[in-house]
């Protein structure tokens, strides 16, 4: 198990990193709330070094994106929906509105892509090893999602 | 786009009440990992003890480290483990079988089992005649031998006609291939020296004082009368199959054991 302070400098350092992932795949302040809390204890427990700085990013990141997937596919959560959910809705900055609500309306598994190409900098390759999926499975993915966005966003959506 | 997206997701900071709740949790967890932890290691660690306590208890107190042969008519043997308790209970005749099954000697010190198989209404009816009872102790364990042949001997003390002797394992497997306890087949062998045609399983349902006549009519010395009966004379050497059979009683023809 790690230590405390281990963990309140991981929390520090990738709250944000959290934060955006959930933006990205959830609606409202409660889900986030149990993530950050998953994410965290989990590092707690995870034992194993990290070879790197770059390699503990990309656990955040996959921890991270697993947790919101777990979360969504609840049998508890797919049957009910909390008042939370529908009063706690973050609203992004105006100015960001349109490109961040384009990436939420696509499927879950082409937000992924998205996020991790656009924002995070990785690339399929990298990816497709973070996610466990066929490198041609995240083209194809990224592909698509550029063309949803195209959609949405009327032609902004570049490559 | 890129960029677009780039700067909406800049923009997004974590709040600092999730913060606050994953340090909460964090903190939570580690003190019920600590809190836990130790009674948990302590539990797993007793457990660890515990087990190897009774496997390895289990494994001293049921693995036989001597026999003890009780042949009459009946054949039976008891296993005894280190701790000269008896374990095991095997007949090996009808009328051993017979008497395994209601006599339940497991668990009892030796010496009781002795005494308990010997006072049963079926030996002592037997005995009461002039039946002849050998009791031989085998083993490999010099010391360990010694002493249940000591207890088998005043188990049996005042007894005319028992006869205790001690052995070692070597033949018992041989004995047991025959289908005969370890003292019926030294008596088989005896006879066998002196009429090649008789069988081990013709023996397994003779009584001892059957096979002892036997002996005597056929080695031409006296026939046993009474308690007088021959004793067979111990010897610890496993092997020795009676050579050294001497006339007498109990007492006189004990041997207390491993030369």
């Amino acid at each position: 198990m790690r230590s405390e302070q281990e963990v309140n400098r991981a929390i520090e350092q990738y709250a944000d990193t959290v934060r955006r992932i959930c933006l990205v795949h959830l609606k409202n302040h409660a889900d986030t709330e149990d993530i950050f809390q998953t994410v965290f204890v989990k590092y707690l427990l995870h034992t194993a070094p990290f070879a790197s700085p770059e390699h503990e990013r990309a656990w955040i990141i996959r921890v991270t994106l697993n947790a919101c997937k777990d979360l969504l596919r609840s049998v508890f959560r797919r049957r009910t929906v909390s008042l939370e959910e529908v009063a706690e809705q973050p609203a992004p900055p105006d100015e960001h509105r349109a490109v961040l609500q384009a990436v939420q309306a696509l499927p879950a598994a082409y937000r992924d892509v998205v996020y991790l190409h656009y924002y995070e900098g990785y690339t399929a390759p990298e990816i497709a090893r973070i996610l466990g999926k066929n490198v041609n499975t995240i083209y194809t993915r990224l592909t698509r999602a550029r063309g949803l966005l195209r959609q949405t966003l009327g032609g902004e959506a570049d490559a | 786009m890129h960029e677009e997206l780039r700067a909406a997701l800049d923009a997004v900071h974590a709040e600092p009440e999730f913060k606050a709740a994953a340090r909460a949790a964090v903190a939570r967890r580690a003190r019920r990992r600590t809190v836990i932890a130790r009674p948990v290691r302590l539990a797993l660690a007793t457990a660890a003890c515990a087990a190897v306590v009774v496997l390895g208890g289990g494994w001293l107190y049921f693995t036989p480290t001597a026999r003890i042969s009780i042949d009459i008519n009946p054949s039976l043997e008891l296993g005894i483990n280190r701790f000269d308790r008896v374990i095991s209970v095997q007949g090996w005749n009808d009328d051993g079988t017979a008497l395994a099954e209601t006599v339940d000697v497991t668990h009892l010190s030796y010496t009781d089992a002795v005494e308990t198989i010997l006072s049963t209404d079926t030996i002592e009816t037997l005995l009461a005649g002039d039946a002849v009872v050998e009791i031989g102790v085998i083993g490999d364990d010099d010391a360990h031998c010694a002493n249940l042949l000591a207890g088998v001997e005043a188990c049996t003390a005042g007894r005319q006609n028992a006869h205790c002797y001690r052995a070692g394992t070597d033949e018992v497997e041989a004995a047991h291939d025959c289908g005969l306890s370890y003292g019926k087949y030294r008596a088989y062998q005896e006879l066998a020296a002196l009429d090649p045609t008789v069988t081990p399983e013709q023996v397994a349902d003779m009584t001892m004082r059957e096979i002892r006549d036997r002996i005597a009519a056929l080695s031409g010395t006296a026939p046993l009368q009474g308690t007088q009966s021959p004793a067979a004379t111990s010897d610890s050497a496993a092997g020795d199959t009676g050579a050294q059979k001497e006339p007498g009683h109990h007492g006189a023809g004990h041997h207390g054991g491993d030369d």
